[in-house]
């Protein structure tokens, strides 16, 4: 809530500093993963303060960044008969989830090399792509396989029109995280543009976190994998006991 | 509904994990094998990763082999010293199979690995399964009886070091073969998932030439022991035994089995065996069939291990 009430006051008396200012605030800024975890929606809300600002004339992309990590490529490769994955192309640093939001679509509010820049659309993520094999020439075939793999599965998406305005100043935007939502450290940016030039951006940092039973097995299985493996093997000793005690009767 | 593995790190639906648990359950509870065979390429069909597959089978089997287990010790079934050894044998060869497993997984090829391990060996137990059983069937239907076996210790064995007496087995042979025997199902069970006991209870007949009468309890000893070991060692070497994953299987698992049996006992044994070695090839084919047809997408992409 002290989020809310500094946005509100940053909204009333912090104008007039810039032609317009955006502030940025999540409703919660901890998203649960529990059993019956199947993706939850994010509600990000933000202010623009300014004399000049009025919503026609400017933009919001708003960008949901997940947790960096590494991931391999490999090319399936036909070897006699069968098809074998081929030498890796890693690629570090990828965002494990990339969600934009936006007012209209990306390319219609920046030019090109603002894009790139910003690094603002799933096209745009900025990707270091490390070639193992005689493959490096050919990273952009696999790059652009590495997109549309996380755009399949939905961890990668261009979201148009998700930025809704309440009174005047205040906006929402709604963003849903897929069940497939990795666990992490996430950074949400508003960019605010008006007519394609960058004139304000905040941030919010979210975290998405296992809880409940699902963090104690997880935590358990890899803090202490031995005794997360002795407990499996009692409790599949146990289970089955009992299971096969119930049918004899 | 769904309900979010912990391990696997995937969304699944409940039920339709139960049902596979008690479809492959029925299937096991039918024909009396343990079912790893057929559990873990169905699970890797449903898209649970394959490392996660094996290991989670692997406590699966552990539950789904107790009653097994309790009923044969009941009855004396079990050659408590052939079993010992068997489980000696098993257990180093569950801690190869767990190298081996980590290596092909380091390397990125585990999928390819695991699914070709599964296609030579269900190719090959389907078909001799199937012509053995068909041979079987002809027979029955010209009425010509079966040559008795005579149980008798294999001279070639019982020439190797530290030869001994089994007696449950009435059996004079040196440990070496059941050792190398239970190395062999070890490493099977580490790298596929599964009890092994397709191919322990035809090598104890045919190989080690053990009595039928105790060959199934003792094969149900080793397989409990061996896959409790390979699944402290997947939980300790790969972190991708799933236990909410292997509850629900093994849920749907015992009513299957249940099922299972009393459907079995309705039917001849040489039937019962040509239908499972139908299964059996027809998971190998779909294997096949992924490994040789062109793949819809040309790349793979995976968080490396």
């Amino acid at each position: 809530m002290m989020r809310f009430a500094a946005i509100f006051c940053f909204a009333f008396f912090a104008s007039g500093a810039r032609a317009a200012d955006v502030a940025v605030a999540l409703t919660e800024d901890v998203v649960e993963v529990t059993t019956s975890f199947s993706g939850a929606r994010l509600v990000l809300f933000g202010t623009v303060a300014g004399d000049e600002y009025t919503a026609e004339n400017y933009d919001i992309i708003s960008v949901v960044r997940g947790p960096s990590t590494q991931f391999e490529v490999r090319r399936l490769e036909r070897n006699n008969l069968i098809w074998m994955p081929g030498d890796a192309v890693t690629i570090n640093d990828a965002p494990g989830l990339y969600l934009t939001g936006a007012t209209r679509a990306i390319e219609d509010i920046v030019l090109l090399p603002d894009q790139t820049a910003h690094g603002l659309g799933v096209d745009n993520i900025e990707l270091d792509l490390l070639s193992a094999g005689d493959n490096s020439n050919e990273t952009s075939a696999y790059k652009a396989a590495f997109l549309d793999e996380f755009e399949f599965l939905g961890l990668y998406k261009n979201i148009v029109g998700n930025v809704e305005y309440a009174k005047g100043r205040l906006f929402r935007i709604n963003i849903d995280l897929p069940a497939q939502t990795p666990i992490g450290q996430y950074e949400v940016v508003v960019y605010l543009f008006q007519d394609g030039i960058l004139v304000s951006q905040d941030s919010a940092s979210l975290n998405v976190n296992k809880v409940g039973l699902e963090r104690r097995i997880y935590e358990l299985a890899h803090d202490r994998p031995i005794s997360y493996g002795v407990l499996c093997v009692a409790l599949s000793l146990i289970a089955g006991w009992a299971a096969g005690a119930v049918f004899r009767k | 509904m769904q309900i979010y593995l912990p391990i696997a790190e995937i969304p699944v639906d409940p039920f339709i994990v139960i049902l596979m648990g008690g479809a492959v359950g029925f299937l096991s509870g039918m024909f009396g094998v343990g079912g790893g065979f057929l559990m873990t390429p169905l699970l890797i069909f449903y898209g649970i990763p394959p490392a996660v597959a094996v290991g989670t089978e692997a406590s699966q089997i552990v539950a789904s082999s107790v009653s097994g287990v309790l009923a044969h010790l009941k009855r004396k079934t079990v050659d408590f010293l052939m079993g010992g050894f068997l489980v000696i044998g098993g257990g180093i060869g569950a801690v190869v199979g767990i190298f081996i497993f980590r290596y092909f997984r380091a390397i990125g090829q585990i999928e390819l690995f695991i699914s070709i391990a599964y296609v030579l060996f269900l190719g090959g137990i389907g078909a001799l399964m199937l012509f053995e059983s068909v041979r079987a069937l002809f027979r029955s239907t010209s009425n010509v009886k079966r040559p008795k076996r005579k149980h008798r210790s294999v001279e070639w064995m019982a020439a190797l070091p530290f030869a001994m007496k089994f007696r449950t087995s009435q059996l004079y042979i040196s440990p070496i073969p059941p050792i190398i025997l239970g190395f062999i199902v070890g490493i099977l069970a580490a790298i596929m998932g599964v009890g092994g006991g397709f191919i322990m209870v035809p090598a104890m007949l045919y190989i080690l030439n053990m009595p039928t009468r105790v060959v199934v309890g003792t094969s149900l000893f080793q397989i409990i022991f061996v896959t409790a070991i390979a699944t402290v060692l997947h939980a300790a070497a790969n972190q991708t035994v799933d236990i909410i994953l292997a509850l629900l299987l093994l849920s749907g698992g015992v009513i299957g089995a249940q099922a299972g049996a009393r459907v079995g006992t309705r039917l001849k044994g040489e039937q019962l065996r040509a239908l499972l070695a139908l299964i059996v090839l027809a998971v190998c084919v779909r294997l096949l069939f992924d490994l040789v047809m062109p793949p819809s997408s040309p790349f793979v992409v995976k968080a490396p291990a």
